[in-house]
């Protein structure tokens, strides 16, 4: 099974300064970035995302919904297959578009 | 010699020649756009950049042919513009030699990563001309600069050897060198990208540890050095145990070593890794 983790922007809406599931995480699964970045300044914390970009590498031990303050963090499990299926649809696309 | 010693060397490693540490740093210059707030992808955010999202999806899909196509289209621009090598402490201590001006900053991987405060992250060092027009760049710079003398940066650096981090030159704009990371995995990006799904962001450096098992006691000392799941006790016979293949040849283990029983050896000198970068 592979992890499927979503958040809620409306409701996650610091990241940085909250950093609770980056810290908690054993596995090291989320990235957080600045959504816009600026000449003079630096990007407001509003616009910071947290996104699990290693999901691939998630036990689903749940550390991070729990630490969550905000119930801001979505996280399923779903069959290895049924996710390699749609990231094969997604790369014929990919191929079919570049040879059209 | 690695390639980019062939061709960005002048006749010694890539990052001891000073030409490489020179004002054309400043060909690298941010699209006019963002000036105004461009739009960044958090999914980039960090060394590698979306390229990581992307050879995730190859790996859960099975599909070796598209892994290496991301990997091959992502290294030849990393490789014009932006990537890192494994250096030893010796020739990190030679490049603030060479380098100026020098000033600690806070490293992006660790923000990315672990969302570390600026005040407990500045753990990179930032060099040349760069450094100087921080201001015009806070994101990049989070948390300013703070500008050190080189006999400052080499206490620090020692430091940092001590603490058991990995570091690493790297580019910005190739081949000129704007940066001096203090490496682990997985806090450090390139070096988790390159252990993780073999992305060759980072390039082993041009030495190899190697055991001498007569002088080895077994004491572990070594033990939990290395960054790269390179190194661990041979429990049967008592010695550490080198995977050579899997060095990157920082030195960390060298140096932790009561009884100078690691070696770091030129790569090059072993036919069987010297093409292993």
């Amino acid at each position: 099974m592979i992890a499927q983790i979503g958040f809620d922007y409306n409701l996650c809406t610091d990241p940085l300064d909250c950093r609770k599931c980056l810290s908690v995480c054993p596995s090291v699964v989320f990235v957080c970035g600045p959504t816009r970045v600026w000449k003079g300044r630096e990007s407001d914390p509003s616009e910071y995302r947290i996104v699990g970009r290693y999901f691939d590498k998630c036990s689903g031990c749940g550390d991070c919904v729990k630490v969550c303050p905000t119930n801001a963090i979505q996280l399923n499990f779903v069959p290895r297959e049924q996710l390699a299926q749609k990231f094969r649809e997604e790369r014929a696309a990919q191929l079919k578009e570049r040879n059209s | 010699m690695c390639w980019v010693c062939e061709k960005y060397g002048n006749g010694e490693k890539w990052y001891l020649n000073p030409e490489n540490y020179a004002r054309r740093l400043y060909k690298v210059r941010k699209e006019g756009k963002e000036s105004a707030g461009a739009d960044a992808d958090p999914q980039a955010a960090g060394m590698g950049a979306g390229v990581v999202a992307e050879l995730v999806k190859a790996r859960i899909s099975g599909d070796q042919e598209w892994e290496d196509e991301i990997k091959r289209d992502a290294l030849e621009q990393a490789y014009q513009t932006h990537f890192g090598q494994v250096v030893t402490l010796d020739e990190y201590l030679q490049i603030l030699d060479i380098a100026y001006p020098l000033a600690k900053m806070t490293c992006g991987c660790r923000r990315v990563q672990r969302g570390m405060p600026d005040e407990e992250n500045f753990t990179c060092m930032g060099i040349g001309p760069g450094m100087y027009k921080w201001e015009r760049w806070p994101e990049t710079y989070h948390g300013g600069v703070e500008f050190v003398t080189t006999e400052e940066a080499k206490e620090w650096a020692m430091m940092n050897h001590k603490e058991g981090r990995v570091q690493t030159v790297d580019v910005f704009g190739t081949p000129y060198i704007g940066g001096l990371c203090q490496c682990e995995y997985p806090g450090c990006v390139a070096v988790r990208n390159r252990i993780d799904y073999d992305f060759k962001f980072l390039l082993k450096g041009h030495t190899v540890a190697k055991v001498d098992r007569a002088k080895c006691t077994g004491c572990k000392s070594c033990l939990g050095r290395c960054q790269f799941k390179a190194l661990n006790l041979e429990v049967y016979t008592s010695k550490a145990y080198i995977d050579m293949d899997q060095c990157f040849g920082c030195g960390l283990c060298v140096t932790a070593c009561p009884s100078e029983a690691i070696e770091l050896i030129d790569r090059q000198s072993m036919p069987g890794l010297a093409e292993n970068w």
